[in-house]
């Protein structure tokens, strides 16, 4: 986490041998720093979009028989060693990049690459392929990475507003005329227009259409995605922006405290119902606090909201089916 | 949760798909401390500059009566309470021909009162959404049936919330103003207009993932020309007074207001004021964002105040709306 006033470094503590730490929606504190190991597997496909339209996307997947997009998440603690391997299954030259971290530089088809860095900056970082910019990262070959406090298991930089749960929200659109191109070895030849909107990949589903609630399908159910919890139970939402649209996301109930911008902490703490998102990997980091919603008469604790984009060409597929795009589903259970 | 399961509404719905018609009781009505009545009107126009007429969508006050249809004020008629008031806005969409809600934009109420439809209902008969208005500040009102269309064709107006004590101050214990500007800044795709209310929730590609406007406006005034000199638009005032600017981004492209070379205080956006002010010259905003914006002019002037509307891939301007900040 870039910070106005300081950068903290990374202090090293013993180093421990930890493996297989990915994405969780709590994390456990360590005292030590550890040694993580990761492997992607990139590997393509069709996925099926919200309409039952199948398109092409590449992705970095958790084993070569899947396809991952957004590739898993991972998170560190300040201080680990991080190994990651790229095994990439396609025919087509790669790399995984996060930005002031680590770039692994070509990684030619058929071939695996291991890169290590230490895990010295806390905050919320996407990794992808930077080459063929923006095509390889728009197709689906990227992720999000997070860097927790050393021995914090409740901040987003030392210091920072506390938070019991967090999530990665990985935002995508998708122009089936790009994905085609791309899978054909070609370059788009076409201005980018969106059909389908994403947030970790899938997009949502109304009730009584086919796959609603489905979690490995309906972003409003999705484990990943879905913002559920009791009073008091404060998430954390780390949002990143792999698409080509500037966005504006809205949530319903409460207003979150937002936090980071870019990877820069914000002046100060504003509450917002409404953060707009930069295109090409915008990011921002807020903090849904799941407090009684403020202005219901009689007061209530429990509800079903939700959280869309309010630029609202996004709540479509394919050019109309309203409620099919980004979105997800605010539980106040 | 209610659901029509992706079937048919009633009474002459057609074809609408994944709509969840219905008007309950409301969970815990009581006395309001102030109510408002709204009724739907979808033969609005708005003449612009160049002398066409675009389709307008909106709510009437209806005063109660519930004659919906035959056209009405753009933007709606602005909802303003006082900080601490229960509310009541009552929906009266007895039309069958289609389906509407009311989401108080920024405003947190029950499920119930959000007037989202596949989280309670579409409005299909007569509804009161009963809300505290908690926290003082600029929001707006709009429809949330099929979003993309009904908002883009107009279904908007300002909500307000004052302080406890009424107007003349942003917030308690804010900044008091002597003058107030409310700007929605929208774009319009007048392509969009000749679609039914339900086009496109039954599949089929009706365009509603692009939007090219061809007009951009300034609450409901055209933003070309109008806007610099229509007085539901443009500030006058005298040096040594303060003017309270709230903007509201009502389009769903991202929007950069200039304020012609003068110096802003940001001092609450979305309902919430903010920790400390902060002075811009211009700000950058997205879909539905508000900013409540202090200026206090130290020297007389016209100062021009200029919107961008920027396309959401590639940043380009694609219209600009004008108005006017003369200083007297």
């Amino acid at each position: 986490m870039k910070r106005r006033n300081f950068l903290k470094a990374g202090s090293l503590g013993v180093v421990g041998a930890m493996t297989g730490i990915t994405g969780l929606i709590t994390w456990s504190s360590r005292a030590y720093s550890a040694t993580i190991n990761k492997t992607y597997y990139i590997t393509d496909g069709q996925i099926p979009q919200s309409d039952g339209t199948n398109v092409y996307f590449k992705g970095f997947s958790s084993s070569s028989g899947s396809l991952n997009v957004p590739g898993e998440s991972l998170i560190v603690q300040e201080g680990d060693t991080v190994n990651i391997t790229i095994v990439n299954t396609l025919n087509t030259t790669h790399s995984f990049v996060i930005d002031g971290v680590v770039d692994s530089g070509n990684i030619s088809g058929g071939s695996t690459k291991t890169i290590s860095f230490t895990a010295n900056q806390t905050g919320s970082f996407m990794f992808y392929d930077k080459l063929n910019a923006p095509y390889n990262r728009v197709i689906g070959l990227h992720g999000g990475f997070a860097v927790m406090p050393q021995g914090s298991s409740d901040e987003l930089y030392s210091g920072s507003r506390t938070f019991k749960k967090q999530l990665f929200w990985v935002l995508n659109e998708v122009d089936p005329a790009w994905n085609v191109r791309i899978q054909n070895g070609q370059t788009p030849n076409t201005a980018f227009v969106p059909r389908y909107f994403t947030i970790n990949g899938l997009s949502a589903r109304p009730p009584g259409a086919p796959e609603y609630s489905d979690p490995n399908r309906d972003s409003g159910y999705d484990p990943r995605t879905k913002l559920s919890g009791y009073i008091g139970d404060r998430t954390l939402i780390r949002c990143l922006n792999a698409g080509m649209c500037e966005h504006s996301l809205h949530w319903h109930a409460n207003h979150l405290e937002y936090l980071t911008k870019n990877g820069q902490v914000r002046n100060s703490v504003w509450l917002k119902d409404i953060i707009g998102i930069d295109n090409n990997m915008g990011q921002f980091d807020a903090i849904y606090p799941f407090e009684p919603p403020p202005d219901a008469y009689p007061a209530v604790t429990q509800g079903h909201y939700v959280m869309h984009l309010h630029d609202e060409m996004t709540q479509t597929a394919g050019g109309g089916l309203y409620q099919f795009g980004a979105a997800t589903a605010i539980v106040f259970k | 949760m209610k659901s029509s399961g992706g079937g048919m509404g009633g009474g002459g719905m057609g074809g609408a798909c994944y709509t969840y018609p219905g008007a309950p009781a409301t969970p815990g009505l009581t006395t309001a401390d102030v109510t408002f009545n709204r009724s739907i009107y979808m033969n609005g126009s708005m003449t612009m500059d160049d002398g066409r007429n675009v389709t307008i969508w909106g709510f009437n006050d209806d005063g109660g009566g519930g004659m919906g249809g035959m056209g009405g004020t753009f933007p709606s008629p602005p909802i303003r309470v006082n900080q601490g008031q229960l509310v009541h806005t009552v929906l009266n969409n007895e039309e069958m021909m289609w389906l509407h809600t009311i989401h108080h934009h920024g405003i947190e109420p029950s499920t119930e009162n959000d007037g989202v439809g596949h989280t309670s209902f579409d409005l299909q008969g007569t509804y009161t959404y009963q809300w505290l208005a908690s926290h003082a500040g600029t929001y707006f009102y709009h429809c949330h049936t099929n979003t993309p269309l009904h908002a883009e064709m107009g279904m908007y107006g300002a909500l307000i919330i004052d302080p406890p004590e009424g107007p003349g101050r942003a917030f308690a214990g804010g900044p008091s103003y002597d003058v107030e500007a409310i700007w929605a800044v929208d774009e319009i795709d007048s392509s969009w207009r000749g679609l039914n209310w339900d086009a496109g929730t039954c599949g089929g590609d009706v365009g509603l993932n692009v939007l090219n406007p061809d007009y951009f406006i300034i609450s409901g005034v055209d933003g070309a020309q109008s806007a610099l000199t229509d007085s539901r638009v443009a500030v006058k005032m005298n040096r040594g007074e303060s003017l309270l600017v709230r903007y509201i981004n009502a389009g769903f492209l991202p929007q950069t207001i200039r304020f012609g070379g003068l110096t802003g205080s940001i001092v609450a956006s979305d309902g919430r004021a903010l920790p400390m002010a902060e002075s811009a010259t211009s700000i950058d905003s997205v879909a539905a964002e508000r900013f409540d914006v202090m200026i206090t002019p130290s020297s007389s002037g016209s100062y021009t105040v200029e919107i961008d509307i920027k396309h959401w891939v590639t940043g380009a301007v694609l219209g600009t709306a004008r108005t006017r900040i003369t200083v007297n």
